[in-house]
């Protein structure tokens, strides 16, 4: 669930019970962290909400107090004593709410998303989830939209082995190396900025890699069961236990740009930050670097730093001189 | 039982359920005297053009949570709302019954929810995901094995959608690679789009007084959003032509590229392109966002044409060059 940290605002609060009532008539009797952990609220936050609900009722009437039927209430006895919760008189809120235009929007832009996923795909579902989002929206949802991605012949193999609990077997041609054989039980593929990854146990090095799809050809099912699934996923690329670092400095508003490379700042001064990132060998910053454009210094070690001006100046030298006569094609 | 403090969570709510539990209306005089949160300070002598101001402002709260609050007039003089009637009918309020989800599809909608990294459309999705929960639906055999994330670090985001869903007209700074300064653009926004990865806002620019694509990457200032608004009717199919502008450009947009076979640039690039006597031609978008991926290859890609795409790139390689070329300063 999200993180529980943020403090309610008192929209959140009305948007939280006007589902939590529903959500707890339905169930009956429901345990004050089940409840929580649904609403990625803090138990102790939940027991206050809950608390608050006897308080909620139908309006009074030219000056008389509510009735007690006229009230919200629960069984204090289950709560206080078994940390369960259950309503016990209900007034209004039976109903589930539409979905606000922002929750359809968020819901359908991320569905958009995950139609390429192939147990997505197959399940035939999108389009009747579209149309149900769309109706049962309070107001028309913003358009969000994700531009659909097309799925490679690898991509569906990679998914099949990932379904069917198999090992995969690939060529793995990694930036800068020999092309390698690798066979991988995978665990989970993670598709961002458009870019799919299959995070895996591979056998050839022992250990959970990821590995980046655009890389791989001749992709084939085995009929080796998986036996490491269980095995962490790596959570960002490069890794802050790499035998090797680099140290680069750059504008704070490009930071963003490393995208999933995990780094740790070192300094911070005039809008310039000094990151420490993991790598194993720390020459391979030359490519990250180049997409900065020389807004990205690479400082230490001086072999990272003498390749990134190396690869730059080896793509300089193919357009030669600014005079160097220029070989078109029509 | 005096209760001072009434916290706003618990009169907002209590205004929620006193709006759904009239046929013909509340007049405001009435919900000022008998619904729990402004009864009570009215008793205590709350003036009573506050005690209006805070109902208007609780007003325009529930409508931003998405409740449809209804205002119906004096029937000879629309204009007329001192003898205004509220409420929130049940059937717009209500998630349409005859909308129900099955197991399955909630573990889709629960995929498509987790796609978000950015906290505000995160917790919109989950609040939606939330709904379907409360109405009982429990599937508990989630998708497996596929992570899909879509990065909203783009700070413009909430700003934005604001903006569409309400229709008003959004004022932010854009930065045009190239140029030295940005320029305060007004705009009517219609819809968000990711395309190749990243997000784009299309809309009319008002002063152009034309349909345009933004990169939310260059918006660098806050985003304003006025008070001013506009015919929703503009963001009828919006997002479609968004799109299809956006494929329009890729298509009239290629590259001629020489690439080094067996590299990653040929890994890569070849995935898009297609074959050319001298090497590939590969369609793109934006010309400095091409020129930032080209940069990254090193000597494995030369650009061929046009002449504007390679003047980008050794531009860039040149101040990769130069950014490296001294001793390192410490």
């Amino acid at each position: 669930m999200n993180a529980a940290s943020a403090p309610l605002l008192a929209g959140d609060r009305v948007r939280l019970y006007l589902t939590l009532v529903p959500y707890l008539l339905e169930r009956g009797q429901v345990t004050l962290d089940e409840a929580a952990s649904d609403f990625g609220v803090t138990p102790r936050e939940m027991r206050s909400m809950v608390e608050k609900l006897t308080v909620i009722g139908l309006p009074g009437d030219s000056g008389y107090w509510q009735l007690p039927q006229e009230m919200f209430d629960i069984d204090w006895d289950l709560l206080d004593e078994h940390d369960i919760i259950e309503i016990t008189n209900d007034v209004a809120l039976r109903r589930v709410p539409r979905f606000t235009a922002r929750e359809a929007a968020a819901l359908l832009a991320g569905l958009q998303m995950v139609a390429a996923v192939p147990a997505v795909a197959d399940s035939g579902l999108v389009s009747g989830l579209i149309a149900k989002l769309s109706r049962g929206s309070a107001d028309a949802p913003p358009d969000l939209v994700v531009a659909p991605l097309t799925v490679s012949e690898v991509q569906k193999v990679v998914s099949r082995a990932l379904h069917e609990g198999v090992a995969v077997a690939f060529r793995y041609q990694a930036p800068d190396a020999e092309p390698t054989t690798r066979t991988v039980d995978p665990a989970q593929i993670l598709i961002t900025n458009g870019q799919w990854y299959l995070q895996g146990w591979c056998h050839l090095r022992k250990a959970m890699r990821t590995f980046h799809l655009d890389r791989v050809s001749d992709a084939r099912l085995t009929d080796i069961a998986i036996t490491h699934a269980d095995a962490a996923v790596p959570a960002e690329f490069g890794s802050q236990t790499a035998s090797g670092h680099v140290i680069v400095r750059l504008p704070e508003r490009l930071v963003p740009l490393l995208g999933g490379f995990a780094h740790e700042e070192i300094t911070h001064r005039d809008g310039k930050v000094t990151l420490r990132i993991g790598m194993a060998d720390p020459r391979g910053i030359k490519r990250i670097a180049a997409k900065f454009g020389g807004a990205l210094e690479v400082l230490e070690p001086a072999i990272a730093r003498s390749a990134t001006r190396e690869w730059a100046a080896s793509g300089l030298d193919l357009y030669g001189g600014p005079h160097a006569p220029d070989a078109r094609v029509d | 039982m005096t209760r001072a403090q009434i916290p706003p969570e618990e009169r907002l709510t209590n205004l929620v359920v006193a709006l759904m539990a009239t046929e013909i209306g509340l007049t405001k005089q009435q919900i000022l005297e008998n619904v729990s949160g402004y009864r009570q300070r009215s008793a205590a002598g709350v003036k009573m053009d506050a005690l209006e101001k805070m109902f208007e402002r609780d007003k325009d709260e529930l409508r931003a949570l998405g409740m449809p609050v209804e205002t119906i007039g004096d029937p000879s003089d629309p204009q007329d709302l001192r003898e205004a009637r509220y409420r929130i009918p049940q059937a717009d309020y209500d998630l349409p019954a005859d909308i129900d989800f099955s197991e399955a599809e909630l573990a889709v909608l629960r995929l498509a929810g987790s796609v978000w990294s950015s906290e505000s459309v995160s917790s919109d999705a989950q609040a939606g995901v939330r709904k379907i929960r409360a109405l009982g639906i429990d599937g508990d055999e989630p998708i497996i094995g596929f992570a899909p994330r879509i990065a909203v670090r783009d700070a413009a985001f909430p700003a934005l959608q604001e903006g569409i869903e309400r229709n008003r007209v959004i004022v932010f700074d854009y930065l045009k690679p190239g140029e030295a300064s940005s320029t305060r653009r007004r705009v009517q926004p219609l819809a968000l789009v990711e395309y190749e990865a990243r997000w784009h806002l299309f809309g009319v620019d008002v002063d152009a007084a034309g349909e345009r694509t933004f990169l939310l990457s260059r918006i660098v200032s806050d985003v304003k959003v006025t008070g001013q608004a506009f015919d929703p009717a503009l963001r009828d199919g919006a997002a479609d032509r968004a799109l299809s502008g956006l494929a329009a450009v890729a298509a009239s947009h290629s590259a001629l590229l020489e690439v080094t076979p067996g590299t990653e640039a040929a890994l890569r690039l070849g995935r898009r392109s297609t074959a050319a006597v001298q090497g590939m031609r590969v369609p793109y978008v934006d010309r400095h966002i091409f020129a930032d991926e080209l940069a990254t290859y090193g000597p494995e890609v030369r650009v061929v044409e046009p002449d504007d795409l390679r003047e980008s790139v050794i531009a860039r390689l040149r101040a990769i060059v130069d950014a490296h070329s001294e001793e390192e300063r410490a």
